[in-house]
C-alpha cells in the first residue's frame, strides 16, 4: 500500500499546476460557505456580546440603530442629541444607574468618549498604565488608541475640530493623557475617554478665562472692539486647561440642558428593568428607550438574511465548480486509460491499479477537505480579529 | 521436453466483429527463441495475450510455465503474469510521471505479491548498467530518446527474472542502430538467464536472429478472405 | 458576587483601598453602585466641608471613618484639590457634598456619582439667591469669585439638620446592618443642632430689628433663618480694608445704621478700632467651615452663640 501511495504521489507532483489547481478549487468550494458561516456567526456573537451586556440605552427620539451604534461601537455619525436632565430622570427614577454618554468629538480619526468613572466599572476596564481620570482636561485612552496616537501617560491629544466651517465654534482642545487601559477586545479599545464635562468643554459650553487672551494667541487675534475679540480663523489654537486655569472653568446655565448623546442605563433587576421601559411609552415623550439586543438582533437578522445569500450563492458556484472538478478527473481518467491497461497487462493487482487511478481524486479531494478544515480552523480563531481590523480602515 | 507455453485446443474469438483465432495445438519450449509472424489482424497480439492470462479463451488449455492460466482468476492471473511473465511492448508503454528508476521498480509497486527491497533496486541498478541507461535513471522518460525509453521498459520486463519475456513489436519503433540494440539486449539476456523469449514481429530482418518462426496465417480465418495470404 | 468580594476586601485591613476595591469590582461585573459591606468593614467617607465631616463623624461613630483631607489653613469652599487627593476621593464609599454650589471643584473633577450624597439636595427651594455676584481679588490665594447662590447653608441648623438626615439616610443604604446605630448618632446630633437653633432665636428675639453687618457674604442662611437684617461688605479678618472698601461701608451705613459687625475670624486689631470709630463693633461669628484649632464644630458654633449672646446682651455704647 505504500508503495502504490508513492506512486500515486508521484502523479499528483508531476502534475503540480493541475494538482494546485484542483486541490484550491475543492479548498475554496468546501470553505467559502463554512468559513462564511464561522466569521458571520462569530462576528454576530461578538456584536451581540456588546449589545448583551448593555441592558438599556436611552436617547433622543430617532433611529434606534443610530443611537446603539454610537453609543456602543462609537460610530462617527451622533444620533440627535438628547440632555443631561434625562440622566437625572434615571437616577430620580430609583430603578436604575444612569451613565451619561457624550460621542461626538474625535481625535486624529478616533472617537472622543465622555462619559463618567461609572463606565469604567461597567464594562469591567482597567487601567494598565498611569491612572483614571480626576481632572477635568484629562483623558485615559484605550489600549490600540495608545498605540495609533504613540501616547501615553504625560502625553496630549488634541482633538478634531467637528467641521471646516466651525469657525466661531468649536477650538481644538488639548487632553492630557493620565491613564491608558488594559486591552478590552473591543470598542473601547479604539477610544478616548474623557468626563462628559470636558466633552461639554470642547464644544464650548464650559469655558475658563482663557482662551483668545492669552498673549500667545495674539497672532490669531483680528481685532477687538470692547469685549468681543474677532479671531482669524485660519490660525490654528487649541483650548487648554492647565493647573493655572483649571478653577477658572465654570458650567453657564442649568446642568440639565446640557448635551448627551445617550444615557446607558443599568436596572438592579429585570423588574426595575421592564418599569423603567414602561416610563418611555409616552408619544409626547422627547426621549426613546431601547433594547440594543433588540436593535441588534434586527441588524443581525438582516445581516443573516444577506449571508444566506452569499451562501446559497457560493453552494450553488461551488457545486458547479464540483461539477467542472468531476469533469476534469473523469477526463484525466479517460486520459490514463493506456496507462491503467499497461499496469495491468504486466501484472498489478486490481487493488493497485484502482488506488493509483483513484488516488489523484481521493488526495485531491482529501487535501481539499483538509485545507478547507484548517482554514475554518484558523477562521475560527482569527476571524474576528481580521474583521475588526478591516472594519477600522 | 517441458514447454514454457503449451496450448491445446484454442478457440478465441473477440465479442464484436468476424476474427476468431483457433489453435488445436501449440508449445514452446523452453530456453527457445520464438518469433511469431502473420499478417495484421491474424490474432499474434492476441496470443502473447492469451499466454500471458491477459485474455481468456472461450475454450482451450493455456498452460504456461507448468500452470493452467486459463482456469486462474483474475487477480491470480494478475499475480502470475507480474512475477513469471515479462512484457516488452511496441510503443514502450512507459509512465510518463515517474523518472527512469521508478519506471523499472514498478512491478515491485503495483502488486503486494512482490516486496520491493535493497536487493531488487541493486538489481535495477545493474541492469541499467548493463544496457547503459544508469546515468539516466533520474530523468523522465520524455526526456529520453526512443531506444533510452525501450532499454529502460526491457529492464522492467526483466526486473522480477520472469522465465518468460513476451515482446509485441519491440523493435517497431526504433530506429535501426537503437533496434539491432535492443535485439541484442534481449537475445542477450534470454540466453544468459534461460528465459524463453516469445517475439511477435514484422520486421523481416530479424527474422534470423529466431531459432523458431511461427506463422499464424494458419491459424486464424476470417469472413472473407481478404486476399493477404502467408 | 458583592457580598463575597466585599468579605475577601474585608479580610485585609478593614481600611479604604479594600472596601472601595471591592465597590470596584461589584462594578467590574456590570453593576453599578455602593456595595453593601460584610460584618465589620468599616465605611469610609470623604466629605467636602468640614461640618459635613463632623456631622458623619456624630452619626456614623466607630462605623465610619470619615475624612476631610483639606489643608488647615485654606477655606474649603474655595479649595481646588490636586489629582491625588481627587484619585482619593474617587476610592471612598461615600463623598459628601454641600450642594448650593459649594466645593465648585467638584464640578471639574471625575466622580463616581453613585457614591455622591448631595446633603443640601432637597432643600434647593431655601437656597439664597446672591443678588451681586462680583469678583474680587485679594488674600493669599488670590482671587475668587462668588457664585449667584450663597452656599454656607448649614449655619441655619435646621438645614443642618436636614443635611444630617440625609447623611443618616446614606449611610444606613450602605450599611443596614448599623442602621439602629445610625439613628441614634443622628439623633442625638438632631438634638444638639437644635438646641442652638432654639438658643439663637431667643436671643435674635431680644432685638428682632436690629440691623447687622457682616465683614463677609457667608451669612445669608443665618440671616434667612432668624430674619436678620444683615448687609455685607468684603473685608477680611487679617487684610485692612483699602480705603474704597472704608467708602462702600459708610455709605451702607447711612442706609442701615448696624451697630455690630459679624467676622468669620478676630479682625485686625486696627480694623476692630477703626469700626469702632464709625459705631460698630465687631463680633465673630465662625463659620466653622474648615477644622478648628481646638474644639469641635459644636463647641465653635456654642462659643458663636456665647458671642453673639453678650453682643445682643450688651447695650450698644461699651
Amino acid at each position: 500500500m505504500k508503495q502504490v501511495v508513492y506512486v500515486a504521489w508521484r502523479y499528483l507532483a508531476y502534475h503540480r499546476w493541475k494538482t494546485i489547481t484542483l486541490v484550491g478549487a475543492i479548498t475554496l468550494i468546501v470553505y467559502l460557505p463554512i468559513g462564511l458561516r464561522v466569521l458571520v456567526d462569530q462576528s454576530s456573537r461578538q456584536l451581540t456580546a456588546r449589545a448583551d451586556a448593555t441592558p438599556l440605552l436611552i436617547g433622543a427620539k430617532g433611529s434606534p440603530l443610530e443611537l446603539v451604534l454610537n453609543t456602543l461601537y462609537f460610530g462617527s455619525d451622533h444620533p440627535a442629541l438628547t440632555r443631561y436632565s434625562e440622566a437625572m430622570r434615571v437616577t430620580e427614577s430609583g430603578l436604575g444607574t444612569p451613565i451619561p454618554m457624550y460621542v461626538r468629538f474625535r481625535a486624529r480619526g478616533h472617537p472622543i468618549v465622555g462619559t463618567t468613572l461609572d463606565y469604567f466599572d461597567f464594562r469591567g476596564l482597567e487601567v494598565a498604565a498611569g491612572r483614571n481620570l480626576a481632572m477635568l482636561g484629562e483623558c485615559v485612552l484605550g489600549s490600540r488608541a495608545a498605540e495609533a496616537l504613540g501616547a501615553g501617560p504625560g502625553d496630549n491629544v488634541v482633538s478634531s475640530t467637528e467641521s471646516v466651517f466651525d469657525i466661531a465654534g468649536v477650538y481644538p482642545l488639548k487632553m492630557r493623557v493620565v491613564g491608558v487601559l488594559d486591552f478590552a477586545d473591543s470598542a473601547d479599545d479604539d477610544a478616548i475617554f474623557v468626563d462628559v464635562k470636558t466633552a461639554w468643554v470642547i464644544q464650548g459650553l464650559v469655558h475658563g478665562h482663557q482662551d483668545l487672551n492669552r498673549p500667545e494667541a495674539a497672532a490669531g487675534v483680528l481685532g477687538r472692539e470692547g469685549n468681543r475679540v474677532i479671531a482669524n480663523a485660519s490660525v490654528v489654537q487649541y483650548n487648554e486647561i492647565t493647573e493655572e486655569n483649571l478653577e477658572s472653568f465654570h458650567f453657564h446655565g442649568d446642568l440639565s440642558d446640557y448635551p448627551l448623546t445617550a444615557v446607558l442605563a443599568v436596572p438592579p433587576d429585570q423588574k426595575a428593568s421592564a418599569l423603567l421601559q414602561g416610563r418611555y411609552q409616552s408619544d409626547e415623550d422627547l426621549a426613546q428607550i431601547v433594547t440594543p439586543v433588540a436593535v441588534m438582533e434586527d441588524l443581525l437578522g438582516t445581516i443573516l438574511t444577506v449571508e444566506r445569500f452569499v451562501v446559497a450563492g457560493a453552494v450553488i458556484v461551488g457545486l458547479a465548480t464540483l461539477a467542472t472538478a468531476a469533469l476534469v478527473f473523469l477526463l484525466s481518467l479517460r486520459l490514463r486509460r493506456r496507462e491503467r491497461l499497461t499496469l495491468f497487462k504486466i501484472g498489478g493487482s486490481r487493488l493497485a491499479v484502482a488506488s493509483v487511478m483513484a488516488s489523484e481524486v481521493v488526495v485531491v479531494l482529501a487535501s481539499g477537505a483538509l485545507l478547507a478544515a484548517g482554514l475554518t480552523l484558523l477562521t475560527s480563531r482569527f476571524g474576528s480579529l481580521a474583521i475588526r481590523a478591516l472594519l477600522r480602515t | 521436453m517441458n514447454p514454457v507455453v503449451s496450448i491445446e485446443a484454442l478457440e478465441f474469438r473477440y465479442r464484436e466483429g468476424d476474427f476468431r483465432l483457433g489453435i488445436p495445438e501449440l508449445a514452446i519450449e523452453r530456453d527457445t527463441t520464438t518469433a511469431f509472424i502473420g499478417p495484421s489482424g491474424s490474432g499474434k497480439t492476441t496470443l502473447l495475450n492469451l499466454i500471458a492470462g491477459i485474455t481468456l479463451p472461450q475454450s482451450g488449455r493455456v498452460v504456461t510455465e507448468g500452470v493452467e492460466v486459463t482456469s486462474l482468476s483474475d487477480s491470480e492471473r494478475r499475480d502470475f503474469r507480474i512475477a513469471r511473465v515479462g512484457l516488452v511492448f511496441q510503443e514502450f508503454e512507459l509512465l510518463e510521471y515517474l523518472s527512469v528508476l521508478d519506471n523499472i521498480l514498478l512491478p515491485y509497486r503495483i502488486n503486494a505479491s512482490l516486496r520491493l527491497g535493497r536487493e531488487v533496486r541493486g538489481r535495477a541498478g545493474d541492469l541499467a548498467e548493463r544496457v547503459d541507461i544508469a546515468d539516466k535513471l533520474d530523468r523522465y522518460p520524455g526526456k529520453l530518446s526512443q531506444g533510452e525509453r525501450q532499454r529502460a521498459a526491457v529492464c522492467r520486463a526483466v526486473l522480477t527474472e520472469p522465465s518468460l519475456l513476451l515482446a509485441d513489436e519491440p523493435t517497431g519503433n526504433l530506429d535501426p542502430v537503437n533496434k539491432w540494440r535492443v535485439l541484442d539486449i534481449l537475445f542477450d539476456y534470454a540466453e544468459r538467464t534461460d528465459t524463453t523469449l516469445v517475439a511477435v514481429t514484422h520486421d523481416q530482418e530479424i527474422l534470423d536472429r529466431f531459432q523458431r518462426v511461427v506463422d499464424f496465417s494458419q491459424f486464424h480465418e476470417y469472413g472473407e478472405r481478404s486476399g493477404a495470404g502467408p | 458576587m458583592a457580598l463575597l468580594l466585599a468579605l475577601v476586601g474585608a479580610c485585609g485591613e478593614a481600611g479604604s483601598s479594600d472596601s472601595a476595591e471591592s465597590v470596584g469590582e461589584a462594578g467590574a461585573a456590570g453593576e453599578v453602585g455602593v456595595a453593601t459591606g460584610a460584618e465589620g468593614s468599616t465605611l469610609l467617607v470623604y466629605t467636602v466641608s468640614y461640618p459635613l465631616a463632623y456631622f458623619a463623624e456624630r452619626i456614623g461613630g466607630e462605623r465610619v471613618r470619615v475624612e476631610f483631607p483639606a489643608p488647615r489653613d485654606v477655606d474649603p469652599a474655595f479649595w481646588s484639590p490636586g489629582p491625588e487627593t481627587v484619585v482619593a476621593y474617587q476610592r471612598t464609599d461615600l463623598i459628601l457634598l454641600n450642594g448650593a454650589g459649594y466645593a465648585s471643584w467638584t464640578d471639574r473633577v471625575s466622580l463616581p456619582s453613585s457614591r455622591l450624597v448631595a446633603t443640601a439636595a432637597g432643600m434647593a427651594d431655601r437656597y439664597v439667591v446672591v443678588e451681586d455676584a462680583v469678583t474680587h481679588s485679594h488674600g493669599p490665594a488670590g482671587e475668587h469669585a462668588h457664585g449667584t447662590i450663597a452656599f454656607t447653608t448649614w449655619l441655619d441648623p435646621t438645614m443642618a439638620v436636614e443635611q444630617a438626615r440625609t447623611i443618616r439616610d446614606a449611610f444606613a443604604r450602605a450599611r443596614p446592618q448599623h442602621e439602629e446605630a445610625f439613628d441614634e448618632g443622628f439623633a442625638e446630633l438632631e438634638r444638639d443642632l437644635l438646641d442652638l437653633d432654639g438658643r439663637l432665636s431667643e436671643i435674635v428675639a431680644a432685638d428682632s430689628a436690629r440691623a447687622l453687618l457682616a465683614s463677609h457674604p457667608v451669612y445669608q442662611y443665618l440671616a434667612a433663618r432668624y430674619d436678620l437684617g444683615m448687609r455685607s461688605v468684603h473685608f477680611e479678618p487679617d487684610e485692612p480694608p483699602s480705603p474704597a472698601m472704608w467708602r462702600d461701608l459708610r455709605g451702607i451705613l447711612e442706609e442701615h445704621p448696624a451697630r455690630w459687625m459679624l467676622w468669620e475670624a478676630e479682625p485686625l486689631p486696627a480694623t476692630a478700632s477703626q469700626l469702632r470709630e464709625l459705631g460698630v463693633e465687631s463680633v465673630v461669628f465662625s463659620p466653622a467651615g474648615n477644622r478648628p484649632d481646638d474644639g469641635d464644630y459644636l463647641s465653635v458654633m456654642e462659643a458663636n452663640v456665647r458671642r453673639l449672646a453678650t453682643a445682643y446682651g450688651d447695650t450698644p455704647e461699651r
